[in-house]
């Protein structure tokens, strides 16, 4: 084995004999070590100095600026990063991590300043809708408390009480009561299952779901419309209890793992994203299994299928982290994507400018300006207006 | 994970993989080029080409080893190269000691078994905690007793339930 490979196993050594209170620890396997190099690490390990100077380096590290950085660079193409990045300080700065390119043809023509009469479009926020079951609403928000029997709301995200053993057996003799979620336009929401199921909800998307799962039977849940991630608590918490989720076309059944579905009303497609774990998708009466790593794309119209890889689904599903990352796609659906984040309508008045292919990414806290002038900047739009809640893109 | 084939890691491992390594990564870098930026921008890179190239894993005990010897690599590389003109201003080691593979190896496992000891303590409580890391500063439970203002039984009850976590957690860690 070759001194890579050594790493792990004398770490773990040294670990397990500090942590037992092991008076002396043997190395001797280990002969690549010199007896000084041997006590120089144990002296390393065990100092109090040496321990708060690694602290004190590791509390300078930006370790989520760093993720960002990796994921966000994915792929320049095949131009060889340079050795730019030696000279400090340029590390990507995520202020506008734009990087747009255009596959369309350029305009050429002198950039105007943009229209904006009365912008009442307004970035989305934590918001939604929650109806119980008696059919009452109650309305969730940022910084607003909600708290009732079993279910507690913070503004951000629902949380209902695991169910202890008890309440499963109480549901299974009652009937389900299920209560919903809506998340409306401009709005994104996460909720908390009574199983430990955790879903983040998109804008525009409603969840169905019960109060409390039975025990011993399927957990279901209807993603009535919308997209939403799931985090699925695993089926051996739960006697083993499969977790499905349905909607008008498809139903998704699965053990426990982490996915996304996207089933919005006014769009053909379903696309189904599994990040980790596995999962059966039916539709109609065929089943299709995916694998980590891969989107199936269900068209509803003819049931037709169609599975691609995804190379970096964190982009896929950046949405739930404050992100749109978008990858090769067309300006229109981009701005279907982007109407329901900041609830607002968007006309194209020149109908070339649909079918422009952007790769573009930015934070959901950017204002709908913030992003129109990049785009605009990069001259595949002549000019835009705003007015109350409708975009003109021209 | 199956062992016997190798294993291409979805972005949840990859990420996962970061969250633990990239800090150690760093301070192994910087002991290289002593400079907390650079080593940054270098552990990067190395996740970057990892990512990209969808290096394949023959078996998880290998990802530790990959990573740190990357990133030593790149650490030496850009010793050697024309950027740092003078390796001295960087290091207080000088670049035939640092190329060593005992040098590398030594402080890999410094900064491997520091980072799997914090781990481990983190998942005790508090007071648990408190008591392991003296006994591990080498303090007798006398001196631990004296430490924290309690019984010296206090301190082997501390240490019991300690082990008794640890041992439960020891999968988790990757400790056997």
């Amino acid at each position: 084995m070759d001194n890579s490979d050594k790493i792990k196993p004398l770490s773990e050594k040294i670990v397990t004999s500090l942590l037992k209170d092991e008076t002396s620890i043997d190395l001797d396997t280990f002969n690549t070590l010199t007896e000084d190099d041997k006590k120089h690490i144990l002296f390393s390990v065990t100092n109090k100095n040496k321990r708060e100077e690694r602290l004190q380096l590791k509390n300078k590290l930006n370790k989520q600026k760093a993720w960002k950085a990796i994921i966000g660079s994915e792929k320049q193409s095949n131009t060889k990063r340079k050795m730019i990045y030696w000279y400090s300080g340029i590390a990507a700065s995520i202020i506008l991590l734009l990087s747009i390119t255009l596959l369309s043809n350029k305009n050429d023509e002198l950039i105007n300043t943009a229209i904006v009469a009365e912008n009442n479009i307004v970035i989305g926020t934590d918001k939604a809708i929650l109806t119980l079951e008696d059919g009452s609403e109650v309305r969730l928000e940022k910084g607003q408390i909600y708290q009732a029997n079993n279910i507690t709301s913070n503004g951000e995200e629902i949380i209902y009480l695991l169910a202890r053993q008890a309440d499963h057996t109480e549901a299974r003799t009652k009937e389900i009561a299920y209560n919903t979620l809506t998340v409306p336009r401009g709005g994104q929401f996460q909720i908390k299952l009574s199983d430990g199921t955790k879903v983040w909800l998109n804008s525009e998307s409603q969840l169905k779901y019960p109060v409390v799962f039975n025990g011993l039977e399927t957990r279901k849940v209807e993603l009535v419309y919308g997209e939403a991630y799931f985090d699925v608590s695993s089926s051996t918490l739960h006697n083993g209890t499969k977790f499905k989720v349905y909607n008008q076309s498809q139903e998704v059944e699965v053990l426990g793992t982490e996915f996304n579905i996207k089933a919005y009303k006014d769009e053909a497609n379903i696309y189904t994203t599994l990040v980790e774990g596995k999962v059966v998708v039916n539709y109609q009466d065929k089943k299709q299994s995916l694998e980590p790593n891969q989107q199936l794309n269900l068209n509803i119209q003819n049931n037709n299928i169609n599975i691609t890889k995804i190379d970096n689904t964190y982009k896929e599903v950046s949405w739930k982290k404050g992100e749109f990352n978008f990858k090769n796609k067309t300006l229109k659906g981009i701005m279907k994507t982007l109407s329901r984040w900041y609830d607002m309508e968007v006309i194209f008045e020149n109908k070339n400018a649909e079918d422009k292919i952007f790769t573009i990414s930015f934070q959901k806290s950017f204002s709908i300006e913030e992003i129109l002038s990049s785009i605009k900047y990069a001259n595949s739009i002549n000019d835009y207006n705003i007015k109350g809640k409708t975009l003109t893109i021209k | 994970m199956d062992q016997n084939k190798t294993h291409e890691l979805t972005m949840k491992e990859f990420e996962n993989i970061f969250n633990r390594l990239y800090e150690s990564l760093c301070l192994i870098a910087n002991k290289y080029v002593n400079d907390l930026a650079l080593s940054e921008d270098i552990v990067q890179d190395v996740f970057i080409k990892a990512w990209e190239n969808k290096v394949p894993f023959k078996n998880k005990n290998k990802i530790e080893g990959f990573f740190y010897t990357a990133v030593k690599n790149k650490s030496l590389d850009f010793l050697r190269s024309k950027y740092a003109k003078d390796v001295e201003t960087y290091s207080s080691e000088d670049l035939e000691t640092l190329q060593t593979e005992s040098y590398f190896l030594r402080e890999a496992v410094i900064i491997e078994a520091s980072s799997l000891v914090e781990r481990a303590l983190e998942l005790l409580p508090d007071k648990c905690a408190e008591a392991m890391r003296l006994s591990i500063e080498s303090y007798t439970n006398k001196e631990i007793a004296d430490e924290m203002d309690i019984s010296v039984n206090t301190v082997k009850d501390h240490k019991k339930v300690a082990y008794k976590k640890l041992r439960k957690m020891s999968g988790y860690l990757g400790i056997t």
